[in-house]
């Protein structure tokens, strides 16, 4: 009995700490209706300012805070500015992508200037233990708790009362009539920003003290599990992301109880999932309100593709299959055939993202479920590699569509964070279900790729496969946009009310695409897996994820063309920039700020 | 006249509440084959969300909806367009980035047959397999629609048919309601409710779309319309039932509700809109 | 980069990709042309930090290496490409690699799953994969092309859990890893070694490397009631179990596996490590001769910093390549064959490292028992905490 306390009060430390993420969250969702994917980065950047003032500097603990506070918010001030005010009247999905670049960029920032050791980060409180239950809490935890509680009161207050807090509220209403009110919504931004990075710096630096350990791999951890709590507590909603909080650290606390600590993280997304599903609003705000405004035209960039005509697709397609036969070198092959294999993934990502809207980004997880499939097929069934392939295919396009359904009545967003979810969840079943996956361990021997008997070895062979796999995937998929199917997907992504309204089931057709695009990225998960002959849970990460869905924005939505141009520059640019060694992924961030500033419709366009 | 012992609209008690307000206050209404009643009422009324009760968009928190004789409270839009019943929107819902054709063959959706065999559990998968092979009756059958659509079309005159392979965001905003209409007539609908169908046009918009639904109408369809502008209210309507606060305040033929007091003070009360400036314009 | 010039690199790189396999041998292998080893390995991405330590011990070794006259004259150096620990970067460098007949041999890669999908490459490419990191039991089955001089946890634990059950006398125990392949492979041999010493296994919790909070994981430990903690771990994580376990008020005994060995280990745990026992297969203090030069050498190279487990991994690797090659000369299927035939190679792990020719790893890894006291590693003196 003492111990369901002890889980308990630890749900609810970690869950404090969780909370000063997620309010960050919050309130910039509140105001810009915008997950900010680099809230986890400002938190890094605070965390190692903090260390430069304390460890260096020796500054007392007030100091500290105001000095990483004061540092943090110039760095939101300066996001905001230059990083997404540009894009205002942009698309939707505009600024969440450009949080994304943003994040990458100052990730490899801090890395570069403090090298990727983890650093100790000593608490400058002194070091006493109240007994509390089985175990002892200690000034931190209450003054993470202060800071969260308090600056989620302090908000509330701000937000009703204060006249910068009005303009905020009618901000995040509705921004046009505000604007028309005579509310400075840049000012208001800029404000929320600022507070929003403020804190963000701090919770990171109180958090670096807590663990006395900081790192640069903390910033993706903590904006998961913000934008976990924030959601659970419904986005935009300041003292609903500290309840959301606290009730992610006691489920992970209690899943840690019942079913041991692998399973925590499980719990953690399965928690989202369920309230996604149903209460999309959040766990405090009513799932039956009049339905949001439609989001015609906003998430998606208008634009007019560029058509490029059948006869130089042609002989592109042609000038890449008789490639291998000129003196080209074994390693350009391989990083071709990664495009190819990416390609599938991208056309995967961009028919569910693009041509019918909803935007994954736990994509990786139908390859984690073909690779698995076609590897288990071949190696326990004695399947024909060829045929294990196919079962992949065909596995990722059924448990992929059953497992993403639920949130099929979702939008915006809303779908982002659900598919993100079910991709964690698909990685962490693998991990845990070991009978069948082998665990952590992974697979091993996975006999390599063959065809009728004949092991294709060489890599020109592999290429050869690859490519014609993913040509033949790509022309089914040319085909399928032009039917009627195409105008429906397309139909639903632009107006999914009037689209309803026209007799378009969105279950049926979105499980259409999902079906078709679960096929393409299992095979393309099931060559993966004979080609590297090992996989373990980790294997097909939410880096993968995140690529994929670079590859569908940089190409177009929808634009399979682009697809294959997006995967063949994303796969070819880092490779390019292996000069730059360390600098390379900072560039690659920066390019893709670049490109969502300035061609947020892709190069190709949307289709 | 209609038949009014027979409506093929009937709805009895309709009521919607969003928090402490009721948008939908116990409405009655009985719309008869071939009958066309406009709704009228000032802003917030609570039109648009009637139409969405009707649509299966939105569902009633009381009351019933019937649809020749079917009780329809509840259903989905899904299956009540598959009924025929077709609506336009008020803000004017078209697919930005379809072409006017695509924009078009959407409202033909529910009478796709060939290409949509009505077989359960597998008919969707079906469907995507024939989509994919088309065999020469899906491409018959879309052929016939691509016809069909550019027949609907040229009721526009020249203002859609140079345009048909435009994307739809790029169409100006009273070609995007003629778009808008001419999806909903794709449906073939038994029902057809219009929201709104002349906001924003200008005179001689607003008479040629006047003219087209009265042409409509003469051609039989049954028509629920939303609509501000009170000439062409006067000039269309079989009846006219007039909302105020949910509720509805009037109903009978044009002349009598016009000058019944209590709409006039809806109108004054509220002191906006419709009467008075749509009266000074005509 | 080390001791050549990363321009000449590009452009040797830039030649290779336009010309291909197709390139003479012959024409670079000048003697005036270092003999140049391949990398592959995380320079960004969640593990950089592991790629920035093997970095170190590398170029400690060449230092070394060169200052005894190099290899029959020539230098040693090494080109790395950073593949993020991800597979489908470590395959394309394989590729590389293969194809770039300057390379003689090749580390890494760090993590499994990235080595062990480049393995085909290199088996069918007849370039030497030396994942001096990969402990995976199926890495070296990969082919005879595959070798490692990661201790095998067959042999290490055993002797962790000799020290936890018969020289610690810890009879029920609590075990915390790494749930990865090596966490796992780990806690599977620490179990079976420590129940046939003798010692009951309460409760065994695998958690993921990104973990920060293990408070509810401990509260699970307490109810155990073990005599002693068990962490495979890695030190970050390590010192992160430890300091939570104080604070939560556990005072059991606890035993490490030497990947906590670091001197990060100690600061991110502070007091909190303080009388934690760990294995290790060398100490600061230890009198043998190649360990005192390699952490004399270190801190002399890098401001005093104190090298730690990894360092010693990445410079064992190069000084065991350089007596491959040695042997082998520039000519990848004869270095295969001389990974057989190096004998008694002087380590900081092994002590003297031969190659066990069927499992193509090496036996017998160094075994010291250290213990955390006044916050630095001190050999163990015997006696109980």
């Amino acid at each position: 009995m003492s111990s369901w306390l002890d889980y308990t009060i630890n749900g609810l430390i970690v869950g404090n700490v969780y909370a000063l993420v997620a309010v960050g969250l919050a309130l910039i969702f509140g105001v810009s209706r915008l997950i900010n994917f680099a809230q986890g980065s400002i938190y890094l950047v605070g965390a190692y300012i903090g260390w430069v003032a304390v460890v260096q500097l020796h500054t007392p603990l007030p100091l500290t805070i105001i000095v990483v506070a004061a540092a943090a918010a110039a760095v939101g001030l300066i996001i905001e500015r230059f990083g997404l005010r540009p894009l205002q009247n942009s698309v939707r999905i505009a600024p969440l992508l450009a949080t994304i670049g943003i994040s990458f960029v100052l990730d490899q920032l801090v890395m570069l200037t403090f090298s990727p050791n983890p650093r100790a980060l000593p608490s400058q409180l002194p070091d006493v233990r109240f007994q509390l239950g089985g175990g002892t809490i200690g000034p931190l935890d209450l003054l993470i708790a202060g800071v969260g509680i308090t600056s989620a009161l302090l908000l509330f207050v701000f937000l009703r009362y204060s006249k910068l807090g009005w303009a905020v509220r009618a901000a995040s209403q509705d921004r046009d009539a505000a604007m028309q009110m005579g509310v400075d919504v840049n000012r208001v931004n800029q404000a929320v920003f600022g507070i929003a990075a403020a804190l963000g710096g701090v919770s990171g630096m109180l958090v670096g003290m807590y663990y006395n350990q900081i790192d640069t791999a903390m910033s993706l951890q903590a904006t998961l599990k913000g934008v976990v709590a924030e959601v659970v507590g419904g986005a935009g909603n300041v003292p609903g992301a500290v309840i959301g909080s606290l009730l992610l650290g006691l489920v992970e606390s209690y899943g840690v109880a019942v079913f041991g600590t692998s399973y925590r993280n499980l719990f953690a997304f399965l928690l989202l999932v369920v309230v996604l599903v149903l209460r999309p609003n959040g766990l405090f705000v009513s799932a039956r309100q009049a339905p949001p405004e439609p989001l015609t035209g906003t998430f998606i960039a208008p634009s007019r593709p560029v058509r490029i005509p059948r006869w130089a697709l042609a002989v592109a397609a042609a000038g890449f299959a008789v490639l291998p036969f000129f003196p080209v070198s074994f390693y350009v092959l391989q990083t071709l055939i990664n495009a190819w294999l990416l390609g599938m993934l991208a056309l995967s990502l961009t028919l569910v993202a693009g041509t019918i809207g909803q935007v994954s980004l736990g994509h990786a997880a139908l390859l984690a479920i073909g690779a698995y499939t076609s590897a288990l097929l071949s190696l326990t069934s004695a399947v024909p590699v060829g045929l294990a392939i196919i079962g992949g295919g065909l596995m990722s396009a059924a448990l992929g569509t059953l497992l993403i359904s639920p949130s099929f009545r979702l939008r915006g967003h809303y779908v982002s964070i659900a598919t993100l979810a079910i991709g964690e969840i698909v990685s962490l079943v693998i991990l845990n279900w070991e009978s069948v996956t082998r665990g952590p361990i992974g697979i091993s021997g996975i006999p390599p790729l063959s065809l009728f008997g004949y092991d294709l070895i060489s890599p020109s062979s592999v290429y050869w496969f690859s490519l014609a796999v993913m040509l033949v995937l790509a022309l089914l998929q040319g085909r399928l946009l032009t039917s009627h199917l195409g105008r429906s997907f397309r139909a639903i992504r632009d107006d999914d009310i009037a689209a309803r309204a026209y007799g378009l089931s969105l279950n049926r057709y979105k499980s259409l695409a999902f079906i078709f695009g679960g096929f393409a990225a299992g095979v393309s998960g099931g060559i993966a897996a004979h080609l590297y002959s090992y996989i373990n849970h980790e294997t097909f990460n939410t880096q993968q994820s995140i690529l994929a869905l670079t590859v569908v924005i940089l190409g177009g939505l929808g634009n399979v063309v682009g697809a294959i141009v997006g995967s063949v520059a994303l796969v070819g640019l880092p490779e390019v920039f292996r000069i730059a060694a360390e600098y390379r992924i900072l560039i690659y961030g920066i390019v893709l700020l670049l490109l969502v500033r300035f061609r947020p419709q892709g190069l190709l366009g949307t289709i | 006249m209609a038949e009014r012992h027979n409506p093929m609209l009937s709805l009895r008690g309709l009521t919607r509440r969003f928090g402490g307000l009721t948008a939908v206050d116990a409405i009655d209404l009985d719309l008869a084959k071939g009958e066309l009643i406009s709704i009228i009422g000032p802003n917030g009324a609570g039109k648009t969300t009637l139409f969405n009760l009707v649509t299966g968009l939105d569902r009633p928190d009381a009351g019933t909806v019937s649809f020749e004789g079917q009780d329809i409270t509840g259903l989905s839009p899904e299956r009540l367009a598959a009924e025929g019943i077709a609506r336009t929107f008020q803000l004017g819902r078209v697919f930005g980035n379809l072409s006017v054709m695509d924009n078009v063959l959407i409202g033909a959706h529910t009478r796709l047959r060939a290409v949509r065999p009505a077989v359960p559990v597998i008919g969707p998968l079906l469907e995507l397999g024939l989509a994919l092979l088309r065999p020469a009756r899906v491409k018959d059958e879309e052929e016939r629609l691509r016809e069909e659509v550019k027949a609907i079309l040229a009721r526009f005159g020249e203002r859609l048919l140079p345009r048909i392979d435009q994307p739809a965001y790029s169409l100006s905003y009273a070609n995007r309601r003629r778009v808008e209409i001419a999806r909903a007539l794709a449906l073939r609908p038994r029902l057809l409710l219009l929201d709104e169908p002349t906001a924003g046009m200008n005179p001689t918009e607003t008479a040629e779309m006047q003219a087209l639904v009265a042409e409509l109408k003469a051609e039989g369809l049954t028509i629920l319309l939303i609509e501000h502008k009170l000439e062409m209210v006067m000039r269309l309507s079989d009846r006219v039932i007039v909302m105020d606060e949910g509720k509805k305040i009037a109903e009978g033929p044009g002349e009598q509700v016009r000058t019944d007091p209590k709409v006039i003070e809806a109108y004054l009360g509220h002191g906006l809109s419709g009467v008075t400036e749509q009266e000074s314009a005509a | 980069m080390s001791n050549i010039d990363r321009r000449t690199l590009v452009r040797g790189s830039l030649a290779t990709m336009v010309a291909g396999a197709a390139f003479s041998r012959a024409a670079l292998a000048q003697s005036s042309e270092p003999i140049l080893l391949g990398v592959s390995g995380p320079l960004t991405g969640p593990n950089a930090q592991y790629g920035a330590q093997w970095k170190q011990g590398f170029d400690l070794a060449l230092d070394e290496i060169h200052a005894a006259g190099g290899i029959n004259g020539r230098k040693l150096a090494y080109q790395f490409e950073d593949s993020q620990s991800d597979p489908r970067q470590s395959v394309a460098i394989a590729q590389k690699f293969v194809s770039d007949p300057r390379i003689v041999l090749e580390l890494g890669d760090f993590s499994s799953p990235a080595s062990m999908a480049a393995s085909p490459i290199y088996q069918r490419g007849g370039l030497v994969q030396f994942g001096f990191t990969n402990s995976h039991p199926d890495f070296t089955k990969g082919g005879d092309f595959m070798w490692s001089t990661s201790v095998s946890q067959a042999d290490e634990q055993p002797l962790l859990a000799s020290y936890a059950v018969r020289r610690l006398g810890l009879k029920k125990l609590a075990v915390l890893h790494l749930n990865t392949d090596w966490g796992r492979t780990s806690r599977d041999h620490f179990v079976k070694a420590a129940k046939e010493y003798g010692a009951e296994v309460a409760v065994t919790e695998g958690y993921i490397a990104e973990e920060r909070d293990f408070r509810s994981t401990l509260v699970r430990v307490r109810d155990a009631n073990p005599d002693g903690l068990i962490l495979i771990s890695y030190y970050s994580d390590g010192a992160l179990i430890a300091r939570q376990a104080r604070q939560v008020g556990l005072k059991q005994t606890i035993c490490a596996a030497s990947s906590v060995y670091s001197p990060k280990f100690l600061e991110l745990g502070g007091e909190a490590v303080e009388d934690v026992h760990l294995g290790t297969r060398y100490f600061p203090q230890d009198p043998r001769p190649e360990v005192k030069k390699f952490i004399a050498g270190f801190k002399a190279k890098y401001n005093g910093q104190e090298p730690d487990a990894f360092n010693a991994y990445s410079y064992d690797a190069v000084h065991m390549a350089a007596a491959v090659v040695k042997i082998g000369g520039t000519d990848r299927r004869a270095i295969r064959d001389a990974f057989a035939k190096v004998k008694d190679v002087s380590s900081v792990i092994f002590g003297q490292a031969t190659f066990d020719v069927e499992s193509r790893r090496v036996k017998g890894a160094m075994n010291a028992e250290l213990v955390v006291r006044k916050g630095q590693f001190a050999l163990w003196d015997g006696k109980p905490t």
